[in-house]
């Protein structure tokens, strides 16, 4: 069940009335969300509610067991288990055949002939963000920075609740379970929820979708058949798509949660204005960036630990976040690009400093990290290696040829994209408290004509969402 | 157990802080006008791209429900079409068409 859809539209509208019906049945409405839920992500194969619960039995088991112990060796262990439990889940369903691919290409390298069979297994979708949900509350309770939490309906909906089950934000427990502890006293934030709402289906459904079947997936497919400027609009194209497909999920999430009644941290905030590689991963999947920070980069050591180690962890850990995108060597490359793009702009922090100082130098430094991100979504977006090798050899010598793909419509697409990238904050603040000002049913009449126009507007068909597969 | 569990005074921030800004979480409304919000919002979403309802119906495939249901959706986007509420929708369509035509 996709958000921009009319299956979900009339999903949620029920939602919405069981929750009105409810009020202050506080219990009863986490219950209903709990099943609303577990309905929605049975939509894609019910058989994934298993594996779903499996997560959550194991996440309230062990945050139990770990908020138990006396001692920390036990503690340690139970964390230990939890973990490896979670891992296990993740690795079998999302990387066995990858490891079985790459064991094969190995042994035909050694020139031996016994090949493994591969185990075909089906990918649930959202596994690597509820595993990564469940990961990041036992570490808290191992740490003590999040409270045990003593009721199994609360812990299933922190790993289920719908809007962010299959593509995030990786919400944190720490912020997540107070919010189920008692109802929040705020008003819900219809404007601005409505306005995330409107944007991110405008974002994926008409720049995101029209960019993936007009221009990125025609050259992506066939490289070399382009020149060099239908190449370089392709991957911007690509970028925007990216950009506006996932921010577009967490946004939607954002937004439903708040009518809902929840909150959510945000996820985006413009990462192509970034003048430093490292300020790109503080505004790009900004939930996934700080879990791989606290969860992987600073139990590795940081950068307390001295220079080289302090690159060895960036590297170790871009790659592994690389890596959780997607079982394909191409997702390694991809990461090791950032990762070894951050370690040299570390090195060369003396020389360039923390921030460009000078107006030009800004724009300049943009540019090229601009830039840098895109070449590393060649690898990411290519088919595998080969492609993205002619990809990039494409773009270093077939200038010759004019532009066949990227029209006038694609152009004004990766540049509506570009453009949101660079409006000041306050515009979404206006707008909200513009919207805010009309009256419930005026809202809602301008929300329906709005979601008809971006319908209109769209391609025939929703494509699923990019992240879905991760 | 419940002694030796850890007790927090204060929950950790999340990164970022919160998606919506709090200036904006001021003012808003209940559960209630949440429901009205959507049910308005829907009901003009079926009348200016009724025909979403009934392609939609017609992919969820065959069935005793279905079927009914699937004739009513034919029949209300007929009726929206006569009332000339499609238009709109069909103008913007078009528009969009133009411009994805257009070459240098």
């Amino acid at each position: 069940m996709l958000f921009p859809t009319s299956g979900f539209l009339l999903f949620f509208l029920v939602v919405a009335a069981v929750m009105a019906a409810l009020e202050t049945r506080f219990a009863t409405k986490k219950a209903v969300l709990v099943a609303a839920s577990y309905y929605f992500y049975a939509q894609w194969d019910w058989r994934f509610c298993f594996l779903l619960a499996f997560s959550t039995g194991v996440s309230y088991v062990v945050g139990r067991l770990i908020g138990a112990a006396r001692r920390r060796d036990r503690r340690r262990l139970f964390l230990a288990t939890g973990v490896t439990l979670h891992l296990g889940v993740l690795g079998v369903f999302k990387y066995l055949d990858f490891f079985v691919l790459s064991a094969n290409r190995l042994a035909q390298l050694l020139g031996l002939s016994h090949e493994l069979p591969f185990f075909e297994l089906l990918l649930p979708v959202g596994i690597s963000f509820f595993t990564f949900h469940g990961i990041s509350y036992i570490t808290d309770v191992y740490r003590g920075d999040v409270k045990v939490c003593r009721d199994p309906l609360d812990m299933a909906l922190y790993m289920s609740f719908f809007p962010q089950l299959v593509a995030g934000p990786i919400v944190r427990a720490a912020y997540f379970l107070p919010q189920l502890a008692r109802p929040s006293a705020e008003p819900i934030p219809l404007a601005p929820a409505m306005l995330l709402i409107l944007g991110g289906l405008f974002k994926k459904v008409v720049v995101a979708n029209y960019l993936a079947t007009g221009l990125v997936d025609p050259v992506f497919a066939a490289p070399t058949s382009y020149g060099g400027p239908d190449l370089l609009l392709a991957v911007y194209g690509y970028a925007v798509q990216i950009y506006c497909d996932f921010s577009a999920y967490s946004d939607i999430a954002i937004g439903l949660a708040a009518l809902l009644g929840f909150r959510f941290p945000p996820n985006f905030n413009q990462p192509y204005r970034a003048e430093r590689l490292r300020e790109f991963w503080r505004r790009w999947h900004i939930s996934l960036s700080s879990w791989l920070r606290d969860y992987l980069y600073k139990p590795l050591g940081g950068n307390r630990r001295g220079r080289l180690k302090t690159y060895r962890n960036l590297l170790v850990t871009m790659l592994l976040g690389g890596l959780w995108h997607g079982a394909a060597w191409k997702f390694v490359a991809w990461g090791a690009l950032h990762g070894g793009g951050l370690a040299i702009e570390r090195l060369l922090e003396p020389l360039i400093g923390r921030r460009a100082q000078t107006p030009a130098a800004r724009v300049i430094a943009t540019i090229v990290v601009f830039h840098l991100v895109c070449l590393a979504w060649i690898f990411f977006r290519a088919e595998d290696f080969v492609v993205a090798r002619l990809y990039i050899e494409g773009l270093a010598g077939g200038w010759r040829d004019g532009v066949q793909q990227a029209g006038p419509a694609m152009v004004a697409l990766i540049l509506v994209g570009m453009a949101g990238q660079f409006t000041p904050p306050a515009l979404f603040e206006r707008a909200a408290a513009a919207l805010g000002r009309l009256p419930v049913w005026g809202l809602g009449a301008t929300s329906g004509v709005a979601v008809a126009a971006i319908d209109a507007l769209g391609p025939a068909g929703v494509a699923p969402f990019i992240y879905f597969r991760f | 157990m419940v002694a030796v569990e850890s007790e927090l005074t204060t929950i950790a921030a999340p990164p970022g802080g919160d998606a919506i800004p709090l200036a904006l979480r001021r003012r808003g409304g209940t559960p209630r006008q949440v429901f009205v919000l959507t049910l308005v919002g829907t009901l003009l979403l079926a009348l200016f791209a009724s025909a979403d309802l009934s392609s939609w119906l017609d992919r969820m495939g065959d069935g005793p429900v279905l079927v009914p249901l699937q004739n009513v959706a034919t029949e209300w986007d007929g009726a929206m079409q006569r009332l000339n509420l499609t238009r709109p929708a069909a103008a913007l369509r078009a528009a969009m068409h133009r411009l994805l035509d257009a070459e240098w």
